[in-house]
């Protein structure tokens, strides 16, 4: 029964739900106290155990019920049992005898045990079921069936031709049954397989190729992605922000006094809070990708509290106020399209908008700024300002500049990356999630602004 | 180390109907998460919107167990010294004083700096002992003769630091002082933690609980309530009332309301001598269950059609 249960958790796990062996452990002990006797007591049981939010509740609950749902074979109505007259004997093989003897329960146990046998959890692609269906048969033994057919239809008798008609039946029929077993436990473990396999991929896919439809899924990417960084983030802070007492520095500092703790010392951490300028390019070049930058921009503005936007194209503007108070499909469609925001959507020139930006934003630019320049650099063979760009890498503590381009490209044609380069702190290729998630991580970690 | 009253949790239907004898109606699967609890003795985490009866399920449990109900409020910024345990200094700083007469008692016939200092250790950490600890709710528990009902309520208030001092003590029911070492409990504490969600709890702290998700009850369990909390109401406005309370909850509201408030509700009409539901009673006594003006203006609109509807199938 245990075997059960494992495989149970295999499926939940796939479908999202996070079990630790320490929980696996306590569910083994609830059900050795509770049985299997009553379905919502073990429902209840495996629930407390295993499930530990709500959205997990939910997962089970679904999940339990596909797994613990009725398999049809044993259902009596619709499994009829083959004419009486027909008898079976004891050449025939073990699986004819089942089916002729409309055994229904024995052929359940039949098909669970093949389905073991040839490993059914590890069913990840649609593809794959018929070929599951095939083995599943196999391992029944469908070749002594298929035997028994062939020699019954050979035979002279009409009772043996009669025989053979039923085995034919039972046999698609049978068929049938494992198809639709299979089926039902392709959606509880392949469901949980493919959602996995759809973050990997989306994560390693370029940002620009990526199609409306993940948009959503993306976002959740992100979202866990940011949510996760500013947990860490914001321990940080309040651990910085409370003083103890330093015993040990309180007793050496008041040596002189005799002693007496006269006057107290107290532990306290240096805050270092991130100070972030984000300038985003929302040409047309970069259009695919400026719309996840965007959505970058978005979660981050949520997580750190101390963050200034800017986007530009033919110059440039602050959009820091609009973020607030909007959700985010709205505040990406305003930031793209420029609406009532003053942003002229051109030709890209990054000269302009560095000097937009030395007008608007550089006196804010201190020693514990860091500085995010989301862009390709095409600059349309305009003036680069490079001056201006290193007056900002010289007042910042860090500027980044992360483009989409692979490195490869950068300084080719109207690229102006090779020569804003030598002025960034750290420039790197930028197109996929898993390299944003680099660059934030180390944004984040100690030191790293 | 065994948890006492294990007689009590024998069987789900029994700890129902023992629950339900303390004034405290729950459903199936909160028996069943007790149940386990009790036998496999893990504290219980336990989520829901506010209002549902978390809390009180820590306050009957201790009623029902008949043991002492130790009760820690969690809020940010606490810290081990307000709930593990604290050195009394004032004590300790007392004690010195006064013994610094006896010190030289004590040194008496010892030669030199060496032969005192020896001698001194022979004393060591009395100044660091049980008598010096102040125990605070979570030792408290532990130290419990007869066993007790550990309520650890809004740990989500807490920080995540916090999380951290409450790992040993929920899976091993233990607390390590570093200056005297390991206190075992004595008899192992029923624990409930509540938590509104505001935030999401570790992993670690999770996976040492089983996890109690209590929605709002349905209109089925919901009268149970109202007919245990508010002994001696008509079936007719109980009834009512739990249907429009339903019907409220449907809205778009920016807090629904509890169970703690339809039971308020239902006391207050009570107090009224009303025996059935109407708009005009329902109007004036829409504040005890509605607790913003914004709120109060959506259900006004509807009143009648959801009165009526109320009203209607009972």
């Amino acid at each position: 029964m245990e075997e059960v249960l494992h495989n149970l958790m295999r499926a939940l796990r796939g479908s999202g739900v996070r079990i630790s062996v320490s929980e696996t452990m306590d569910a083994l002990e609830a059900v050795k106290l509770v049985g299997y006797g009553k379905r919502q007591v073990l429902r209840e049981a495996l629930g407390a155990t295993l499930a530990k939010s709500q959205y997990e509740k939910k997962l089970f609950e679904t999940c339990f019920n596909r797994y613990f749902s009725r398999d049809s074979l044993s259902d009596e109505e619709e499994a009829p049992s083959p004419p009486p007259e027909v008898e079976y004997d004891s050449e025939d093989a073990d699986l004819s005898q089942m089916l002729l003897s409309g055994d229904n329960a024995g052929l359940s146990m039949a098909m669970r045990a093949a389905a073991r046998q040839v490993e059914i959890t590890g069913i990840w692609f649609f593809t794959q079921k018929s070929l599951y269906v095939h083995r599943i048969l196999e391992a029944m033994g469908l070749e002594g069936l298929e035997g028994d057919i062939k020699r019954l239809s050979q035979g002279m008798t009409a009772h043996s031709q009669e025989k053979a008609g039923v085995l034919r039946e039972a046999r698609d029929r049978l068929a049938e049954h494992v198809r639709d077993f299979v089926e039902q436990q392709y959606t509880l473990f392949a469901g949980a397989a493919t959602e996995e396999m759809m973050e990997k991929y989306l994560r390693n896919m370029r940002l620009s190729n990526l199609e409306e439809r993940d948009f959503h899924r993306m976002r959740l990417i992100i979202q866990k992605m940011v949510k996760r960084l500013n947990d860490i983030y914001s321990r940080r802070k309040k651990r910085s922000r409370r003083g103890l007492l330093d015993v040990k520095r309180t007793i050496r500092q008041n040596l002189t006094y005799d002693g007496l703790l006269f006057e107290p010392q107290w532990k306290c951490k240096k805050v270092d809070r991130p100070d972030i300028m984000v300038l985003c390019d929302v040409s047309r070049s970069v259009q695919a990708v400026a719309r996840f930058m965007l959505l970058f921009l978005y979660s981050l503005n949520e997580a750190v509290a101390r963050i200034s936007s800017f986007i530009f194209c033919s110059n440039l503007v602050e959009v820091s106020h609009v973020f607030d108070g909007y959700e985010v499909e709205e505040v990406l469609v305003r930031l793209q399209r420029g609406i009532g925001l003053g942003v002229q959507l051109g030709r890209t020139d990054y000269g302009q908008a560095f000097q937009d930006f030395k007008e608007q934003g550089l006196d804010r630019v201190g020693n514990k700024t860091t500085v995010i320049i989301l862009g390709d650099a095409r600059n349309n063979y305009g003036d680069p300002e490079t001056g201006i760009l290193r007056l900002i890498y010289e007042r910042s503590r860090r500027l980044i500049w992360l483009n989409p381009e692979p490195s490869s490209f950068w300084g080719t044609g109207d690229s102006e990356m090779a020569a804003y380069r030598a002025h960034c702190s750290l420039a790197r290729e930028c197109s996929t999630v898993n390299h944003l998630e680099r660059v934030v991580d180390f944004l984040l970690k100690t030191g790293g602004y | 180390m065994i948890r006492y009253h294990n007689h009590k949790f024998r069987t789900i239907q029994g700890i129902q109907q023992g629950f339900e004898g303390c004034g405290y109606v729950c459903s199936h699967q909160i028996a069943t998460t007790l149940y386990l609890a009790s036998h496999l003795e893990k504290p219980i985490l336990v989520e829901g919107p506010a209002g549902v009866g978390k809390t009180e399920l820590g306050k009957t449990a201790s009623l029902y167990l008949g043991v002492p109900l130790i009760r820690l409020q969690c809020y940010e910024g606490l810290d081990e010294s307000k709930a593990l345990y604290e050195w009394k200094y004032g004590k300790q700083l007392l004690y010195t004083q006064i013994l610094k007469d006896k010190l030289n008692e004590v040194l008496k016939g010892a030669e030199g700096l060496a032969s005192s200092m020896t001698r001194l250790h022979q004393y060591d950490d009395i100044f660091f002992s049980p008598h010096f600890l102040e125990p605070r709710p979570l030792l408290k528990a532990l130290q419990q003769e007869g066993g007790a009902v550990l309520l650890l309520d809004e740990v989500d208030k807490s920080d995540q630091e916090f999380e951290a001092f409450l790992l040993e003590i929920l899976s091993d029911y233990q607390v390590s002082v570093p200056e005297i070492g390991t206190i075992s409990a004595t008899s192992k504490p029923f624990v409930f933690l509540t938590s509104n969600n505001t935030r999401e709890m570790s992993e670690a702290l999770k996976r040492r609980c089983l996890h109690l998700f209590i929605p709002f009850p349905d209109p089925k369990l919901e009268r149970k309530i109202v007919r245990v909390r508010v002994p001696g109401i008509s079936e007719k406005l109980e009834a009512q009332l739990v249907a429009f309370i339903q019907e409220v909850r449907q809205l778009d509201l920016k807090k629904a309301p509890s169970v703690s408030e339809t039971v308020d509700w239902a006391k207050t009409l009570m107090l009224l001598h009303a025996s059935a539901l109407n708009p005009d009673l329902i109007r004036d006594t829409l504040n005890t269950f509605l607790k913003f003006e914004e709120d109060i203006d959506i259900v006004q609109e509807r009143l009648y059609t959801m009165a009526e509807k109320a009203v209607r199938e009972f």
